[in-house]
Parts: C-alpha cells; sequence; structure tokens
C-alpha cells in the first residue's frame, strides 16, 4: 500500500490545474538544475540505481536503455528522446491522464532525460485521438518555453533542449517504437527490422531513445528523492510506484498510482472497490493490457502484480491495464473481439502477422460460435505458434498470446461451445 | 572477415554479409520472396527463417541478419522447417489457386518455393481476399488478388527507378499495392516490377495470355533500342518473338531493362518488308530477287564509283562492314553511319566514346551533362549516374530542364555556358577526384560545343590516372560498331550528298535527308517500310536484330554479340548476305560465304572487333578550332517510345508513347 | 416416289419391301413434324418402326427426341399424348449436320468461313502506297 507521500503523480485525477503555476506548486520544476548538474553519468547511474523498469509493457531497465546511448557523436549526428505518448492499447489509459493533468512532469522528465543522453531535442509522439490531450500538452510545452525550462539553455543550465510534440494519426502499429520512429519521420507506420537498433539508427538515422511517457514523468521525482527511495517499493527487481488502470467488472474502475508488486486482491478492493458479485464471481483478469496472456481468477487472487509476478503465471505486467472480467463475461467472445481488433491494426508488413491475425480472428469467431471441430482448437493453438516469433515487431506476439491463454485456460469452455453446437444441430435435424 | 559455420559447413563471409548471403556461399539455398540483391532489405516476407546461435531461441529473418564471428546458422532444423511451413502456409491463405490461368505459372517463385518448402495441403477454410484491380499502366497488368506483399515493386521504383510512384496502402490484411492514386507508372523502366514480383500479381501487359514459358525457345540477344547494349533473352515460340528479357550483365545493365527493350518487341510482327520491290513507272512493285538485283547492276553501271551508303541506327557490324566492302569493290569509300546528319568529329573514337565505362559512372563524384537527358537516350545509364549522386556525386546539367529522378543543378540551356561554366560547377569539378563529363547528342550536335566539351576534358583534367571521364552519350545502337568501321564523313551525310551520288545504299536509315540525294538510285535494305523504303528505288528486304546474328558495340565501345531467335519473314534475308549475293550480280564477288568467313575477315581487318568485350582506344582527341558555341540546346529525341522503326510499328509501344508521354486517358478493356 | 426409284434406291424413303410389310403387318400411328411416319405391328410381339420422310436420307438421327422414346418402347402412347407439353425454350429438333453443309466447324477449321485466329509467326507486310 502506497502512502500518500510516496505519490509521483499527485494531481493524475485533476482536481488542480494542469498549468504551470499549478505544476511549480506541486513541485515540478523544483531545482531542475540542480538535477541537470548532477551530471549526465550520475543521473543514469541513479535511474540504474532507482531499478526504473520501463513502462511502455517490456519492462526493460531504462537507466540501462539510456546508457546505450553513445557518449558522444563521432560524425556529427544528434542524438533524439522520443517519448511514446502513442497510448493505444486496449485497456491502458495512464499515459492519457499523465498528459492532460500534469504534463509538466513529463516536459520536465524529458529535459532530465533527454539531458542524461545527450539528445539535442525530445519528441512527443502522442497518439491522433487524444485531441484535447494533444491541446494540454502543446499549451504545457508553450508554458515551459515562456518560463525558459526549454529551449536554449534550458533552466538556466546551459543546455540547449528542445521539446517537439508531434500527432500521429491513430494507427495502434505507431505505438511501437520503431514504427512510431517511422511515422515520425512522415512515412508509413511499419516498425523496421532490429538490427540497428534506435539507441545506434533511429530518428533520421540519428541515436534515439524512445521511452514510455510514464518511464520519462517519473525521473525528476527519482531524482530528487533519490533512487533509494524509489527502490525501496516494490519487490527486489520491481521496485517503484506503477499507475494501475483497473477497468472491467470491478466497482469503481479507475486509474490509480499505488506501489509495484501490491496483491491483486489489495489493489482491487482498496481502491476499485471489489468485484461486482463479488470475489467467487470473478472469472478471469487480463492484468497488462490486451496484448497480455489472461489469468483465471484462482491463479490472479493473491499473486503480486508485478513484472517477475505475472511471468511466472503466464502473463505479464504489460502497461499495468487491468482487465477484470466476471462470471457473466462471454470469455471467448472477449478474447475474439481482442483478436479482431489486433486483425485491424496489423501493418500488414510481415506475412506472419498479415494473415495469421485474420486467420485467428475468424478461427475465433467460429469457436465463440461453436460452429468447429475440437481439432480446430489444437489448429489455432498452432496458428498462433506460427505467428507468434515469426514476425518483425512484437505485435505478431501480442496477437498470439491472449488466444494461447485462452486455450491453455478455458479449453473446457471451447469443447463445450463446439460440443453444444454439434449437439443442436443434431437435435435440429432429428426434429425435421 | 567473419568466419561461420552453415549447417556444420564453415564458411569465410565478407564483412557485412548477411546470414542468407553467407548461407548462399556455403551452398545452402534460403527460399525468399522479398529478399532481392539488387534491392534494400524489407525484411517482411519472413521466409527466409533460418535458426543462429548465438541468439534468441526462435528463428532470425536471414536476409536482414548480418553475419557475425563465429555464428553457427541452421537451415535444416526442425524449427527452420516449421517456420518456413508455417510462413509459406500464410502465404497460401490469401493466395488464389489460379495457376492454371496465371501468367506467371512456370516461373513463379511461390509455386516453386510451394512445392519445396510448403506443407502440401491447406486447413484454412475460411473465404480468401479478393483486391480490386489497379492500373498500373500499358505495360504492367495488375492481378493484386495474388500479391504477398512483398514490396519489391515499391522499392524498385523508389530505389533504381527513382520515381516514388509505387506505394502500399491500407493496413493489415487490407494493405494493397498500388501506382499513386492508380495512375499509369510513368517510370520508362517500370516493366522490370514485372520480373522482380515473385508472383504473378504483376505481369507484362503485352504478354498477357501468350504463352508458357516452357514452351519458348530462349535466344540470348543484343537490345538495339538504345546504344546501352542491354543484354537480353529473346523469347520466342514457333516463329514469333513474344517477349525480350533482360540478361545479367554486371557491366552493362545489371538486370534491368527499360520498357522499350521489353516491350517493342510487337513491333517485329507489323510493318515489315518481306518482298523485294523495284520502281517502275514510279510506283514500288513486288519483284524477284534476281529483278531487283538487276535493277540495281544496271544502276551501278551507270554509276561507277558514284556510289555511297548510309547506315542505320539499329545495323550490326557484319551488314555494314558487308556493304562497306561492296563499295569499294566499285570504288567508293562514301559512307556515312549518322544517318541524322551529325557532323561531329570522329577521328578519334576515345574522344566520341563513353570512357568511364556505364558500370563505372556510379563511381563519379562531379558530372556535369551537357545536352542529354539520359532518361530517354540510355535510361539505364541514367539509373548509374542516379547511383552516383544517391552517393553524394553533384550534378550539374547544361541544356533544357527536365526530370531526372535525381537532384541535379541546372546551368541553363545556352551552349555558351560549356565555354564559361558558372562557378560552383567549375568549382565542384575542379575538387572532385573523379570528375565525369557527359556530352549527349543534343550537346555534340551544337556547332563548336564538342570542341568546348573537349576543352572542359583539359581545363579540369577530367583523364587523369585510371579515370577517363569524358564521355559521349550515344543513343543508337549502330553507332559505336559504325564509327569503328570508319562510315564517318567529317561533314556528315552533306558530304555524301556534296559528292553528288547515282547510287545511294540505305542500311536501314530512315531519318536521312532525302531530300539531298534526289538524283541518286536509292537502294533500301531494312526491316521495316517507312520512309526509307517508301523513298527507295530498290527495297531488300533485311532481317531484324531478332533474326541475324550480329555484332554491335554498345556507347561504351563494348563489342557484344547476339544470337539469331527466329528467321526473318517471307522472302527477308539477314542483311549481310544480301549484300554478298548482290556482289555477285555486280560482278565483284566478296570474299566470303559464311557469318564465321566474314567475322575473321572483320576480326582481320579490325582486330578490336574481334572479340566481344570491351574495345581499347586510344586517347587522342582531335585538335578542333574552337568555335564559340551557343545558342540553346535542344535534346534529340523527342518521344522515347517512338525512337526508331520497330517501336513505332510496336502497338504496345504506341500506346506507351500516347498514354505515358502525351496524356492520353486509356479506359482499360474490360475483360 | 415412281416405283422405279423404290425399287433401287434404299437411302430414300421405304423400299418395296419394307412398304409392302408396313401395309400388310403394320398399323399406322402418326407422322410428326417432319414428316416421318410411325407403324406399329397389328399383332404379335408389339414391334415400332419408322419410314422417314420423303426427300431426307434415312438417318436415325431424323427421329426427333420424343418420337424416339416411342420407337424405343420407353413411353406406351405416342408422345403428343404421354409426355409433357414441349417448354416455350426447348429449341426445335434438327437431325445430326455432320457431312452436311450445316456441319459445325470450330474457328479456324478451314471449312469455315471465319477469318482463321492469329497464329505465332502472322505478320503484317509493308506495302508501298
Amino acid at each position: 500500500m502506497l502512502d500518500d507521500k510516496d505519490r509521483i503523480f499527485t494531481n493524475v485525477y485533476g482536481f488542480q490545474p494542469w498549468g504551470i503555476d499549478a505544476a511549480i506548486k506541486r513541485g515540478d520544476w523544483d531545482g531542475t538544475k540542480d538535477l541537470i548538474a548532477k551530471g549526465q553519468d550520475n543521473i543514469v547511474e541513479e535511474i540504474k540505481a532507482s531499478g526504473l523498469r520501463g513502462r511502455g509493457g517490456a519492462g526493460f531497465p531504462t537507466g540501462l536503455k539510456w546508457s546505450f546511448m553513445p557518449k558522444e557523436s563521432k560524425d556529427g549526428r544528434p542524438s533524439f528522446l522520443v517519448i511514446n505518448a502513442d497510448e493505444s492499447e486496449p485497456g491502458s489509459c495512464k499515459d492519457r491522464e499523465i498528459m492532460r493533468h500534469d504534463p509538466q512532469k513529463l516536459i520536465e522528465g524529458a529535459l532530465i532525460a533527454g539531458y542524461a543522453m545527450r539528445a539535442r531535442a525530445a519528441y512527443i509522439y502522442i497518439r491522433g485521438e487524444f485531441i484535447r490531450e494533444a491541446e494540454t500538452l502543446f499549451a504545457a510545452v508553450q508554458q515551459a518555453y515562456d518560463k525558459g525550462f526549454i529551449g536554449k539553455n534550458a533552466c538556466g543550465s546551459g543546455y540547449d533542449f528542445d521539446v517537439f510534440v508531434h500527432r500521429g494519426a491513430g494507427a495502434y502499429i505507431c505505438g511501437e517504437e520503431t514504427a512510431l520512429l517511422e511515422s515520425l519521420e512522415g512515412k508509413k507506420g511499419q516498425p523496421r527490422l532490429k538490427p540497428p537498433f534506435p539507441a545506434g539508427a533511429g530518428l533520421y538515422g540519428c541515436p534515439t531513445t524512445v521511452n514510455n511517457v510514464e518511464s520519462i514523468a517519473v525521473v525528476p521525482t527519482i531524482l530528487r528523492r533519490g533512487p533509494s527511495w524509489f527502490a525501496g517499493i516494490g519487490r527486489e527487481g520491481n521496485q517503484g510506484t506503477k499507475l494501475f488502470q483497473i477497468s472491467g467488472h470491478v466497482e469503481r474502475p479507475c486509474v490509480v498510482e499505488e506501489a509495484m508488486s501490491i496483491p491483486f486482491r489489495e489493489l482491487i478492493e482498496k481502491h476499485a472497490g471489489g468485484i461486482t458479485g463479488g470475489w467467487d464471481n470473478l472469472l478471469a483478469v487480463i492484468p497488462g493490457g490486451s496484448s497480455v496472456p489472461l489469468v483465471p481468477a484462482a491463479e490472479i487472487m493473491d499473486a503480486p502484480m508485478d513484472f517477475d509476478g505475472l511471468k511466472e503465471l503466464g502473463s505479464g505486467l504489460g502497461t499495468a491495464a487491468v482487465i477484470v472480467m466476471d462470471k457473466s463475461t462471454d470469455i471467448v467472445r472477449a478474447i475474439s473481439r481482442i483478436s479482431y481488433f489486433y486483425k485491424h491494426e496489423s501493418c500488414g508488413q510481415c506475412t506472419p502477422c498479415r494473415e495469421g491475425t485474420g486467420w485467428m480472428w475468424r478461427m475465433m469467431e467460429r469457436l465463440r460460435e461453436g460452429k468447429a471441430d475440437i481439432s480446430d482448437i489444437d489448429m489455432l493453438h498452432e496458428v498462433t505458434k506460427q505467428v507468434e516469433g515469426h514476425t518483425i515487431c512484437a505485435l505478431g506476439d501480442a496477437a498470439a498470446w491472449p488466444i494461447q491463454g485462452l486455450i491453455r485456460h478455458f479449453r473446457p469452455e471451447l469443447e463445450r461451445r463446439i460440443r453444444e453446437y454439434a449437439g443442436a444441430g443434431e437435435v435440429l435435424e432429428a426434429a425435421e | 572477415m567473419p568466419k561461420v559455420t552453415v549447417d556444420g559447413i564453415a564458411t569465410e563471409v565478407p564483412d557485412g554479409a548477411t546470414v542468407l548471403q553467407a548461407c548462399e556461399i556455403a551452398g545452402k539455398e534460403i527460399p525468399r520472396f522479398c529478399y532481392h540483391e539488387r534491392l534494400s532489405i524489407a525484411g517482411n516476407c519472413r521466409m527466409c527463417l533460418v535458426e543462429v546461435k548465438p541468439g534468441p531461441p526462435k528463428p532470425q529473418a536471414s536476409c536482414a541478419l548480418p553475419a557475425a564471428e563465429g555464428q553457427e546458422i541452421f537451415t535444416t532444423t526442425e524449427m527452420v522447417k516449421k517456420a518456413r511451413e508455417g510462413v509459406m502456409e500464410f502465404l497460401l491463405i490469401n493466395h488464389p489457386l489460379d495457376c492454371p490461368i496465371c501468367d506467371q505459372g512456370g516461373e513463379c517463385d511461390l509455386q516453386d518455393q510451394a512445392m519445396a518448402y510448403g506443407k502440401g495441403h491447406t486447413r484454412y477454410e475460411m473465404n480468401k481476399r479478393a483486391v480490386t484491380e489497379k492500373y498500373m499502366g500499358p505495360v504492367v497488368k495488375t492481378e493484386m488478388t495474388r500479391c504477398i506483399h512483398c514490396t519489391r515493386c515499391v522499392r524498385f521504383a523508389q530505389e533504381v527507378a527513382g520515381v516514388e510512384e509505387i506505394g502500399a496502402v491500407g493496413r493489415g490484411e487490407n494493405m494493397e499495392i498500388t501506382t499513386y492514386l492508380e495512375h499509369a507508372a510513368t517510370s520508362e523502366l517500370s516493366g522490370n516490377v514485372v520480373d522482380l514480383c515473385p508472383v504473378g500479381a504483376l505481369t507484362a501487359r503485352p504478354y498477357a495470355f501468350e504463352a508458357r514459358p516452357w514452351e519458348l525457345r530462349k535466344t540470348p540477344s543484343i537490345d538495339v533500342m538504345d546504344a546501352v547494349g542491354t543484354n537480353i533473352r529473346l523469347d520466342s515460340r514457333g516463329r514469333e518473338v513474344l517477349r525480350a528479357l533482360p540478361r545479367i550483365n554486371e557491366d552493362v545493365n545489371e538486370e534491368w531493362a527499360s520498357n522499350k527493350t521489353r516491350h517493342a518487341v510487337d513491333g517485329l510482327y507489323r510493318n515489315r518488308l518481306d518482298k523485294a520491290y523495284v520502281r517502275k513507272n514510279g510506283k514500288l512493285e513486288t519483284a524477284s530477287w534476281a529483278d531487283a538485283f538487276a535493277a540495281i547492276a544496271g544502276a551501278a553501271k551507270k554509276a561507277g564509283s558514284k556510289v555511297a551508303a548510309i547506315g542505320g541506327d539499329m545495323v550490326e557490324v557484319e551488314a555494314l562492314y558487308a556493304a562497306q566492302k561492296l563499295l569499294e569493290g566499285l570504288g567508293s569509300k562514301q559512307i556515312e553511319g549518322r544517318q541524322n546528319g551529325m557532323d561531329y568529329d570522329a577521328s578519334n573514337l576515345a574522344a566520341v566514346n563513353f570512357n568511364t565505362t556505364i558500370a563505372g559512372i556510379e563511381e563519379a563524384d562531379a558530372i556535369l551533362l551537357i545536352g542529354t537527358n539520359p532518361r530517354w537516350e540510355a535510361p539505364l545509364v541514367n539509373t548509374r549516374i542516379r547511383r552516383a549522386a544517391k552517393a553524394g556525386a553533384k550534378v550539374f546539367v547544361i541544356g533544357p530542364e527536365i526530370d531526372l529522378t535525381y537532384p541535379v543543378t541546372w546551368l541553363g540551356d545556352d551552349a555558351a555556358l560549356a565555354a564559361d561554366l558558372p562557378e560552383d560547377a567549375a568549382d565542384a569539378l575542379k575538387a572532385a577526384e573523379r570528375p565525369a563529363l557527359i556530352i549527349g547528342g543534343g550537346g555534340i550536335m551544337v556547332p563548336g560545343l564538342q570542341a568546348a566539351s573537349l576543352a572542359l576534358a583539359d581545363t579540369y583534367n577530367l583523364i587523369r590516372d585510371g579515370w577517363n571521364g569524358y564521355n559521349v552519350l550515344h543513343f543508337s545502337a549502330a553507332r559505336m560498331g559504325s564509327l569503328m568501321l570508319g562510315w564517318a564523313q567529317p561533314g556528315g551525310t552533306a558530304d555524301l550528298a556534296a559528292a553528288d551520288p547515282e547510287l545511294l545504299f540505305l542500311l536501314g536509315a530512315d531519318g536521312v535527308d532525302f531530300e539531298a540525294f534526289s538524283g541518286a538510285f536509292k537502294v533500301y535494305v531494312g526491316h521495316h517500310g517507312e520512309q526509307g523504303a517508301a523513298q527507295a528505288d530498290v527495297v531488300l528486304p533485311g532481317a531484324s536484330y531478332a533474326e541475324k546474328s550480329g555484332t554491335w558495340v554498345n556507347l561504351e565501345g563494348r563489342v557484344q554479340r547476339g544470337n539469331r531467335a527466329v528467321f526473318p519473314p517471307g522472302d527477308a534475308r539477314e542483311d549481310w548476305t544480301i549484300f554478298r549475293a548482290l556482289s555477285d550480280a555486280l560482278g565483284n564477288t566478296l570474299p566470303f560465304d559464311t557469318l564465321d568467313q566474314l567475322r575473321d575477315a572483320i576480326a582481320a581487318e579490325f582486330p578490336a572487333l574481334a572479340d566481344e568485350g570491351l574495345a581499347e582506344y586510344e586517347w587522342a582527341p582531335p585538335k578542333l578550332s574552337d568555335g564559340a558555341p551557343s545558342g540553346p540546346i535542344a535534346l534529340p529525341i523527342k518521344d522515347f517510345y517512338l525512337t526508331n522503326a520497330i517501336c513505332r510499328a510496336s502497338e504496345t509501344m504506341q500506346r506507351c508513347s500516347a498514354e505515358l508521354i502525351h496524356g492520353e486517358e486509356f479506359a482499360e478493356a474490360a475483360e | 416416289m415412281g416405283l422405279f426409284k423404290n425399287i433401287f434406291i434404299w437411302w430414300d424413303g421405304a423400299t418395296i419391301g419394307t412398304a409392302w410389310h408396313s401395309l400388310r403387318k403394320g398399323r399406322f400411328i402418326a407422322e410428326d413434324s417432319s414428316g416421318n411416319r410411325y407403324y406399329e405391328s397389328k399383332k404379335g410381339p408389339r414391334r415400332r418402326w419408322v419410314i422417314y420422310a420423303s426427300g431426307k436420307p434415312n438417318d436415325a438421327s431424323n427421329v426427333p427426341a420424343e418420337w424416339h422414346g416411342w420407337l424405343h418402347q420407353t413411353v406406351e402412347d405416342v408422345p403428343d399424348q404421354s409426355l409433357p407439353p414441349a417448354r416455350a425454350w426447348e429449341a426445335p429438333y434438327t437431325a445430326n449436320l455432320t457431312g452436311t453443309g450445316g456441319a459445325y466447324h470450330p474457328a479456324g477449321a478451314l471449312e469455315s468461313n471465319r477469318a482463321r485466329a492469329r497464329a505465332s509467326g502472322d505478320y503484317e507486310a509493308w506495302s508501298p502506297s
């Protein structure tokens, strides 16, 4: 349970204005010059020491990621920080809250992180559908410029740093870091082949780091309060605080900042008012946004909500978008809908994902009705295996995992539907 | 040089090689669709997956993975086999099973690889995707339902052709390849996407439903549509050439061919000369060979040594030589190969050659183009210049403003600029390590511009150790061959006219100023009936480039031989045999009876023409008086698709011209 | 039909034997639209036969489909009474035209007067105008 004093996002509900003056009152931009004065290597070391793992889903240690950036430009190419605000994962809504209620945290984080990786500028790639959020962010960046916090001689530190906000056009795949870079360059949003990794050749061929909004927004606070404070929250390897986004069949869906590794039951009881119809009514939980496999009720109830804890359950923390489903849920239909989402959002570049997502969705639709054969379940599982790990980016994996989770945990349900459909068919025939 | 092992075979690969290349070096075949040696790596078909250690425990796309020291690559493991089967299954679920009516059938990568690496049965029971038809212009026929989205065509258009016309729209399953707004692809190289397409999505429109690849006889030949000398393969069935495809020759055309090279072959079957004609009472009437020869013999008797010959743009060396010998027998040396009346100084072959070589121009770091549109005069040279420009070469142009597909600096179209280069161009040429100058047909026609360009070669030291940057860009396939044989008078055809010949041989020469020769008895030897045949007093039907074995010299002085693919129609004969037979009738028999004897005779007299390969010319530019060039430069080619008799007879080329150059709208014929 | 012709010609109309037999043992049933006359034996095992219309060669394909059925005893009664009426879309019956001027020739056959299909190696020759 996180104490109020340990909260980083103090205005996540928008009870106070988002403007820069209110943000300064809340403690943003306080002594940023001194933070910068720590020096680039020290900042990276402190972030490493804090144990901050990327909040975008993969959970890669942020400090380590920054340390991949070149220490000096050998050929005159500048470095860039790109902030991934293309939050399109079904179930996720944390970056949106940060950007519309606490944008200065993000901008300050961008300056410090950008300074730490010797970036010339930061690009915030904001999801196209976030219209009000983008307006807020544009205004917030302008306010920061007006105050002299960014731009030439940012915060009086002698470091020149620009922040640009770029609006996407609404494609889920542009949340993938290299597709985001392509889109930012004005091309079709399709993931690039790796290697080269963005740290070597990213935006416009220059060294680039792509970070999630939340990863960047927590940086100033970590540096102010010290890495040991941050590392002291949560389990070893999963430290810090995290914005959980609880949706689905709970009494009060909400976005809440909590300590990592908080047990699922505590998280729901404390902040979401419990499961509708009580804990016995819980069917399954998708703990990290649509791209992670679901976890059935019995396994999730007392599991710690962190990267490693959920990995042990065969799922993942993802963006901590907790989707709760009670027993009124048609679980097959829910997963089928997720499959449709991936079919719709596949960029179409590489074969397994382009062709496989459509196939998987159509199979899911048939399984939903039970209009299939028992062997089709195994075939579908094999198809998901044929997609997983064979694609350029992780969207193929993300499309395969929910179905694998469904088959792993709810195979009896699938078989029941098939039998019932077949049985109904027999009855009908007999009546004729 | 990293060392890797491929299926246990230790292999050393060049630096920067990919795993796929490493496998090829080790002799392991890797299936692929999107990967192409001459295009950038896309890595999107996922067919080339292999297992690599060390690495993540999943198959890796070998086309995009750099080979690294100590890698262990496996191409036959269960994981790889399953991965390939999986990808192939995915490719096939939305690919129509219309192989029996698909033009690609028999030369289809998907067909072959499905046989070799596929599962052999399908598990997909749902409906297949269908895609609405796209229009890609007069040479590319589309059937986009068959597309497997390898994006080779997109990358070709962007990277080689240099026009961003083809792209993908839509996402996921709905991704479709199309031209911009479904307009016709205007690039003169667009036909190459047909070869690149691994499936039958893009096929050749003029060749649609014509033949199956296995029923075609393939003959290696040389293209005569421009002076590049594209190495081609003529595919013929029975007596008809059905298509021309490029052969790989890294020094000349790599593996590309222009649309004209590919699709002008249907012009071989229209407007053909298939009988001899003799003019009687002012009208051409069909005649036997003997009658025609008798008529010529009569004229020759009257003419004595007042005989001349003009060579056309597509004639091979053998015919020119035979004609030359015939004239020598009659006591004349009045021969001229530049039918359109150009009169530049050709006394030194190196000074009228593309000395840098076609492949070599890629290395240039500063290029000055004078009066040329390489995009139309030699499209495949243009791709090389484009590559040089992409690598950082600065390109300056004196001449009319045109889109060359790469950034250039326009200096203006006044010929006087060549004598007095603007500062930026002069500085760039001076600073360059490998400066090059290319003067085209439009430039060299301007009086004094040849002298000015040779002066530039001196001023900027274009000829240095291991580098000759002085280039003349010819646009006629016969040009260098005829110049090597000496078919050039100082004053061009005007000199011939001045000598007032009484007997004039026209070897496929149509663009001659016939007014100047109104007094002469004209004998036209050629394959297409055009101006030349209409003006002639005797017409002798000859063979086109597809119908004879011949030697052509391309613009860089590369001697190349093509083979006969089919026989000439009707009474037509190979051109050199016509002159051989005519020499009998004139009582002055030429000393060769077979092609080999003829070639031996040529080799004895012109050793440079003895063997295929780059001929060497000594650089000894003529001392030309500095005629100050002035006035605007005009380009000689007004219509890329209609430059010679074969093109003009070709329905495909006429349609290309109307649609791509004159912008006429063609409704696609309803099928 | 003259007697002389009847004696010597067997490919047109009934021969004398058949005509005599038909007259004596046969019962005339009907004549179809093209003039073929159909007979049935008066007694004994029931046999049915046809005498082809005059002027047409004695060719079995002259019998229309419905009378073919009657001849082969597929139907008991004459076609008009035992078979449903002809549909509007049924084409009139034609005999086999092979060997006659109306025979079918595929496109490109030398006998057909249509232009020959384009073939490999065809070319348009130039002619001076």
